[in-house]
């Protein structure tokens, strides 16, 4: 099971990787120096492997947020104005932590980003239950709403004290992210990522409400019918899912960035589809998939620096290599499908049932 | 002020609608095209790169359009032909065109802050009309795309309602299965509908870049295509209610040039998300989707 | 002459037909019968040219009939009228019907409109009120619809399949009696259905489908129901354990006054019974007259706008299991595995649950239990449950119902689409569980099923309920109150 699911996301990065190579030629950039640019970039040195590590931090959070949403058919699109939120919470909080001890201070922070974060996934989740707003839509429009609040923050109400940039005061040093072998950027962050995910994996498939959660993504219809209560459930995690993004931005308010700027999040709410569908929304595998999706952000730097090349060619790929998986799981490629993993499933019209294991 | 004020909304409106005309079109086929910001944005950079190279304004549309097709096609092979997520691979092709506009981007106008201008596309005034007061200015003097536009509107509602091809694109959207036994190809119908919305789309697109801007800057469409998403839901799938949602959306945008013009002291970021905000607030007031195709967004394989 | 010969189809490695042959004249109702998954719907579809053969051809008055076209079928003269009718629902029924050979000139549903009442005209019957949506209509009207639609290209051959399982016993004489009409027009009508009775009634000549191969022509003057249930399974049937529980005095569920109300329409009025233990009682009602609601209401799915239900058993809604009618949509999640779609069930599921966590184990254990106890065949509880056959998904259902230890079992239209024996063995499964002082509400549509069944009978129209009389338990009259005589 592993070695195929191994197999089957170092597939599609490969082929995805193929294609990208082939446009690289067509730009007239040289696909092996990108290629080797990218390695070095993400593995290199010691640095550029912490780094990696640092880069793939927010996206295990922003990914759990997917994967949990997508078990129940929750379109979260949203993860990123969600990570947002929670980073704007924690930056607006963070200078006023002065007088705590470090670990309250830190537990403080990620509590404002949870916080943040599950309005803005909650509003969405209570609109969709109550409402019947699409949350595709209602979620997109709350990342715009969010990249808004945000700029109007660091150009406004916490624009730090000089005034000089559209950034905003930086958080007390006792909210600052423990730190591991300095000078590099490894944080705890990581481990509380990996913990988050061991608490999302053992939710979705040993307790009875993952259950119900997974039965709702797979047949809405027959879960209502059965009890389920799936407007709460709608709203709950949307709300929980809403609340690890946010404690994505406030990680990387406390470990990274210290403050607010106008940018906090490159993408990686879009990006994290990408990490949560290679791993078949298994929270452990998203662990797996967010570090090579990190390599791959962190890397293409290193490609834009060396070879000109835009450092956005790594969203090709990210897109790629979903549009790769979707078609992989369908019944065209069956026989490929078998061949990589024990037990075939027969495809049906549910729409989570493809994207997962679960 | 008034006038401007109207004229704007007009203006802002109508790659929203173009958009949301297209994915009318692709909802009553029963697909649901989360991908159009991807087919807009791909559009506009397309239109923009085309005629600045060729210096003609008109292969630069007609490329723009192109490139909206293209991502539809892309889309098209996903959700029809192998019935996929329809969710996600959506997702997937706006991500696809973020990256290959910002990669092409760099590559052909670099990483210099230099500005590629091009010239907008004219104008044009309808003669007495235009002289109306009030309304005169806001309806009567646009570019050609804006009265395209308009003219699509009863068009569409004539393809989809009074024509058999519009009766058997919806039936394709309601009942798949049935559309099938009676011996429609819905795999072609939907095809063509994401074509066509492509089409659109990337007309859109190219509205924002060749008749807007004048230039490309990153993200130019700004999530119009998700908000063309919101115009259909609100203008319950009905060509004029399009419309009427689209001058709302326009209005929201404009507001914020007034608004500035008057110089409030008002952050200017309120007015940016007010759009969003308020597409948000309306689709919760007007709540469901009870009008929509009934196998919208279920994928359907030929048995 | 309508003639098929030797005709043999396979879906992976089943054969659906073995070198079946059939032949239809015309002016002549041919009724075509056998069980469920005996072959007639493949046969037919291969004579419409829906599916391509492996093997033998297909004629019509001597000419061939094109393989695997189902649009040259249609130009040939062959028209199909669905098991369920094809219809769009939110569309109109002029809409619906443009879809048909009324007008193939400028689209104008007027022309359509008119063209299908001088028709319907002709054929005996009415047409809704211009515009309406087919969701408003009854089920009678749709099946009238989709003949329209079939009949509207002047077909020489019409396949009507199973057209009067969606039917009110008080709508099937007048279906008949179009029928005859049709036959006196001089077309070929070839009727396939599994309701015996009504094929020897209107059949001149009948053809029995067993596993792909036909095992008997005969003509209804010549045979009898009997016969024709003993050629279609093989053997003679068993008989019935009449099954008239009327249980003892004690009241294990009451409903009183349970009415519900969706956008205007009245669902549910002051719906009002009870069911006693021991008994089986049975609620025969058309499609669509708030049964499904009901179903909802009882499955806590669906909350009422007023009324009460009460339940003598301690465990309150656990001692109610419910077995909803859409098996495939609602009943089970067909991607799951067969463990999971019995943790669907709330007390299952909460007996596996300790402190929050699913002990994923026990549930296996007590999946691959009742795949024993009920004569489940399955490989294992870790399948999925679109691995089952049909027959398999329903046991699996009446399976988990029994198993999560109800006091009652409300069952919806729970033998659709069993055969014989499928339907003796859920029959038998409910009877033990009342014979040991459960009570099972059947909601069926089925009249022979009910009759069959069940002690005290209600009947359901416009979401009203009514008990019956003992002298109003026959075919006749309980086919009249179903259709609301009484309302």
């Amino acid at each position: 099971m592993i070695v195929s699911s191994l197999a089957r996301a170092l597939g599609a990065v490969v082929l995805a990787a193929a294609i990208v190579a082939l446009v690289l030629l067509a730009l007239g950039a040289s696909p092996i120096g990108a290629f080797v640019a990218l390695a070095e970039g993400a593995f290199g040195n010691w640095y550029a492997l912490t780094d990696t590590v640092v880069k793939a931090t927010p996206l295990v959070f922003t990914g759990l947020a997917i994967s949990v949403s997508f078990s129940g058919a929750l379109w979260n699109i949203g993860a990123d104005g969600q990570l947002v939120a929670g980073a704007i919470a924690a930056g607006a909080i963070g200078p006023w932590l002065g007088g705590w001890p470090r670990p309250a201070a830190i537990a403080i922070l990620l509590a404002a980003g949870a916080a943040g974060g599950a309005l803005w996934g909650g509003i969405c989740g209570w609109l969709r239950a109550r409402r019947d707003t699409n949350e595709v839509i209602s979620t997109i429009m709350m990342n715009f709403v969010a990249a808004q609040l945000l700029s109007w923050s660091v150009h406004g109400p916490l624009i730090e004290a000089s005034r000089a940039y559209p950034a905003s005061t930086p958080i007390a040093e006792s909210a600052h992210m423990y730190m591991f072998f300095s000078p590099s950027r490894l944080n705890l962050g990581i481990v509380l990522a990996i913990a988050l995910a061991v608490g999302c994996y053992l939710f979705l498939f040993k307790t009875a409400a993952g259950f119900e959660l997974r039965a709702m993504g797979r047949n809405r219809r027959a879960a209502t019918f059965f009890g389920i209560p799936t407007a709460r459930l709608t709203i709950l995690i949307l709300t929980v899912s809403g609340a690890m993004a946010g404690i994505g931005g406030a990680v990387q308010v406390s470990a990274i960035t210290h403050r607010l700027y106008e940018k906090m999040s490159p993408g990686w709410g879009f990006e994290a589809i990408a990490v949560a569908l290679v791993a078949r929304l298994n929270p452990i595998g998203i662990i797996f998939s967010s570090l090579l999706f990190g390599a791959l952000d962190n890397g293409s730097q290193a490609v834009q620096r060396g070879q000109g090349v835009s450092a956005e060619l790594v969203q090709v790929i990210q897109a790629l290599v979903i549009i790769i998986l979707l078609a992989f799981d369908t019944p065209m490629f069956d026989r490929l499908r078998n061949s990589l993993s024990a037990a075939a499933r027969p495809v049906s019209r549910t729409t989570t049932t493809e994207l997962s294991d679960a | 002020m008034l006038e401007a004020f109207l004229s704007s909304s007009i203006g802002m409106a109508t790659p929203v609608l173009l958009a949301a005309i297209g994915e009318l079109l692709v909802e009553e086929s029963g697909i649901i095209n989360i991908g159009i910001e991807g087919a807009m944005l791909s559009g506009a950079f397309f239109a923009l790169a085309v005629a600045y190279f060729s210096g003609s304004t008109a292969l630069g549309l007609g490329a723009g359009m192109a490139a909206g097709a293209a991502i539809n096609a892309l889309l098209a092979v996903l959700v029809i032909n192998l019935a996929v997520n329809q969710v996600v691979a959506g997702t997937a092709l706006d991500i696809f065109a973020v990256g290959i506009t910002g990669v092409f981007y760099r590559k052909f106008f670099g990483i210099t802050g230099k500005a590629f201008i091009v010239p907008l596309i004219p104008k044009l005034r309808l003669g007495p009309l235009a002289d109306i007061p009030l309304i005169g200015p806001a309806l009567f003097h646009h570019n050609f795309l804006v009265y395209v536009t308009i003219a699509l509107v009863p068009a569409t509602g004539f393809l989809l309602w009074r024509t058999r091809y519009g009766l058997s694109l919806r039936a394709a959207g309601e009942r798949p299965e049935a559309a099938d036994a009676l011996g429609l190809d819905v795999y072609r119908l939907r095809w063509q509908a994401l074509l066509a919305s492509g089409v659109l789309a990337g007309l859109g697109g190219a509205y924002l870049t060749l008749a807007y801007a004048g230039t490309f800057v990153e993200n130019i469409s700004a999530g119009r295509g998700y908000v063309a998403l919101a115009v259909v839901i609100l203008g319950r799938w009905k060509p004029w209610g399009l419309a009427a949602a689209s001058v709302l959306f326009g209005a929201a945008m404009a507001l914020q040039f007034g608004l500035q013009a008057l110089g409030t002291t008002i952050p200017y970021q309120l007015f940016l998300a007010l759009p969003y905000a308020l597409t948000l607030a309306v689709l919760a007031i007007v709540g469901g989707q009870a009008a929509s195709p009934s196998a919208l967004g279920e994928p359907y394989r030929r048995p | 002459m309508l003639a098929a010969r030797n005709i043999t189809k396979r879906f992976g490695t089943t054969l659906a037909l073995d070198r079946a042959d059939f032949d239809a004249h015309p002016g002549e109702i041919h009724a075509l019968v056998g069980e469920n998954g005996a072959g007639k719907t493949t046969l037919m579809n291969v004579i419409a040219g829906r599916i391509r053969p492996e093997g033998g051809e297909a004629s019509l008055d001597g000419v061939a009939l094109p393989v695997g076209s189902a649009l040259g079928a249609l130009k040939a003269g062959i028209a199909v009228v669905n098991q369920s009718p094809m219809l769009f629902e939110r569309m109109s029924w002029e809409e619906n019907l443009a879809f048909g050979g009324f007008e193939t000139g400028r689209f104008d549903l007027a022309t359509v409109a008119a063209n299908a009442r001088r028709l319907a005209a002709r054929l005996g019957f009415a047409l809704p009120y211009p515009g309406t949506t087919i969701d408003e209509r009854s089920m009678a009207e749709r099946v009238r619809l989709e003949i329209l639609r079939a009949l509207s290209f002047e077909p020489r051959v019409l396949i009507l399949d199973e057209p009067t399982s969606v039917l009110a016993p008080s709508e099937l004489g007048a279906f008949l009696h179009l029928l005859r009409r049709l036959r006196a027009e001089g077309r070929i009508i070839v009727l396939i259905t599994h309701k015996l009775s009504e094929a020897l009634s209107v059949a001149d000549r009948v053809t029995v489908l067993r596993e792909g191969r036909v095992v008997e022509r005969t003509r209804p003057a010549e045979t009898s129901e009997a016969e024709l249930a003993r050629a279609m399974i093989g053997e003679l049937p068993e008989p019935q354990t009449r099954a008239h529980l009327a249980g003892g005095d004690e009241v294990a569920l009451t409903i009183e006054n349970l009415s519900l109300q969706r956008d205007g329409h009245r669902i549910l009025d002051r719906v009002t019974l009870s069911l006693r233990a021991g008994e089986i009682a049975g609620l025969a009602g058309v499609d669509g007259n708030g049964q499904s609601e009901l179903v909802e209401i009882l499955a806590r799915a669906l909350k009422a706008d007023s009324g009460e239900i009460r339940m003598i058993a301690a465990g309150g809604d656990a001692a109610l299991a419910v077995i909803p009618e859409n098996r495939d949509l609602v009943g089970l999640i067909l991607d799951m595995t067969l463990w999971e779609n019995l943790m669907l069930s709330r007390p299952l599921r909460e007996r596996a649950t300790r402190r929050a966590w699913l002990d994923r184990e026990h549930a296996i254990e007590l999946c691959a239990g009742l795949l024993r106890r009920f004569g489940i065949r399955a490989p294992g509880p870790e399948i999925s449950a679109a691995a089952l056959s049909g027959g398999n998904r329903q046991r699996l259902e009446v399976a988990r119902a029994i198993a999560s230890d109800p006091r009652v079992i409300v069952a919806h239209n729970i033998c659709r689409g069993l055969d014989l024996a499928g339907t003796a063995e859920v029959h038998r499964t409910l009877s033990e569980f009342a014979a040991a002082g459960g009570s099972v509400l059947l909601i069926s549509s089925d009249l022979d099923e009910l009759l069959e069944m069940c002690g005290r009978l209600f009947v359901i129209s416009a979401g009203r309920i009514r008990e019956t009389a003992v002298s109003e338990r026959n075919a006749e009259t309980l086919g009249m109150l179903m259709a609301g005589s009484w309302t």
